[in-house]
């Protein structure tokens, strides 16, 4: 996939990893996408140190959605603020291509989000959107 | 899935019924059920694109038996008004909580379709048989001063049931069929006066 805005990209990863480990992101974001991600760790520096404009690893819009929601839920876990998560989550959506399918997961969030108020909410929906929505 | 429940002190029917109404969720109606804690949402109903695929409900791991068999009855008539298609997240509030516009008229509708469902026995999500034609039961947990009144003198009977060694006696009997469904629904109706007329 193309990236749009790789600087906004590279501090949207680095905002909602809380100061992480690319090592633990990328482990996290394996076990989270249940291996259908599999992001190296060579790529995933790149893309957070604003490096490049092509995600190789991340090849469809179902993968750019599954990193989109692994790092929300990444985000959920470092304990950052709903608003946080959600903004810096949106920026990681819009720093890749949409597709019809991300426009109906992006109204879906535009209308539920407002009535989640808590993270385990927040992080329980990022779950079962990822099973239902994309499922292996 | 049931080791996420918490175990409480409900009665047997009440949990029967919980385990009923959700195997047919979970295997009639595709939904795949599990339990965590949550703030001020009771549930979430994630939904894909087409109904042929399975969908995830998620509950308030506090909930009540009762509150659960109200839960799934409430879904299941979103899910028969097609309210989660396609691809639309169902949010379930804490009671009394304003709800946000947009939702309100498609909860009422579901509302409407829940209590059919739970007093007619509209796709298999009814209250116990035993009482659910009574019509002198309805009558009473219809409204709230008779429905706490009666809650209370079945919770009674049942502890002087097992206190008084009974149980032997009046296991199979038809009063203590129709006292323990009564209690059930009575239960139901307390934690969802919604389901009420």
């Amino acid at each position: 996939m193309r990236i749009r805005d790789a600087e906004r990209l590279s501090k949207a990863i680095a905002t909602l990893g809380n100061g992480s480990s690319l090592d633990r992101l990328v482990d996290r974001v394996y076990d989270l996408t249940d291996g259908s991600l599999a992001l190296d760790r060579a790529t995933l520096h790149r893309i957070a140190r604003g490096k490049t404009q092509i995600a190789r690893a991340i090849d469809s819009p179902e993968e750019c959605i599954r990193l989109y929601f692994a790092l929300m839920i990444v985000g959920c876990e470092e304990e950052l603020s709903v608003s946080t998560v959600v903004e810096e989550g949106r920026a990681i959506l819009a720093s890749f291509i949409g597709d019809p399918l991300a426009d109906l997961i992006f109204r879906d969030l535009e209308r539920t989000l407002p009535k989640l108020s808590d993270r385990a909410t927040l992080r329980e929906y990022l779950k079962e959107g990822l099973r239902v929505w994309l499922p292996n | 899935m049931a080791t996420e429940l918490r175990l409480r002190g409900e009665s047997h029917t009440l949990r029967s019924q919980e385990a009923r109404l959700r195997g047919h969720l979970e295997h009639d109606l595709g939904v795949h059920i599990r339990f965590s804690p949550f703030d001020d949402v009771r549930a979430l109903l994630v939904s894909p694109q087409t109904d042929d695929r399975g969908k995830s409900l998620v509950i308030a791991s506090d909930a009540s038996a009762a509150e659960r068999i109200y839960l799934y009855v409430h879904v299941a008539a979103h899910l028969a008004l097609g309210h989660h298609l396609p691809l639309v997240t169902i949010v379930e509030g804490a009671p009394g909580l304003s709800r946000l516009e947009d939702d309100a008229h498609a909860h009422r509708a579901a509302e409407r379709l829940a209590r059919a469902m739970w007093w007619e026995n509209e796709g298999g999500l009814g209250a116990p048989t035993g009482v659910q034609r009574s019509a002198v039961l309805r009558g009473l947990v219809s409204r709230a001063p008779t429905r706490s009144a009666l809650h209370g003198v079945l919770i009674a009977l049942r502890a002087a049931y097992y206190d008084l060694r009974i149980e032997r006696a009046l296991a199979g009997s038809r009063l203590a069929s129709w006292l323990r469904d009564a209690l059930c629904v009575t239960a139901v109706v307390a934690a969802a006066p919604q389901l009420s007329d």
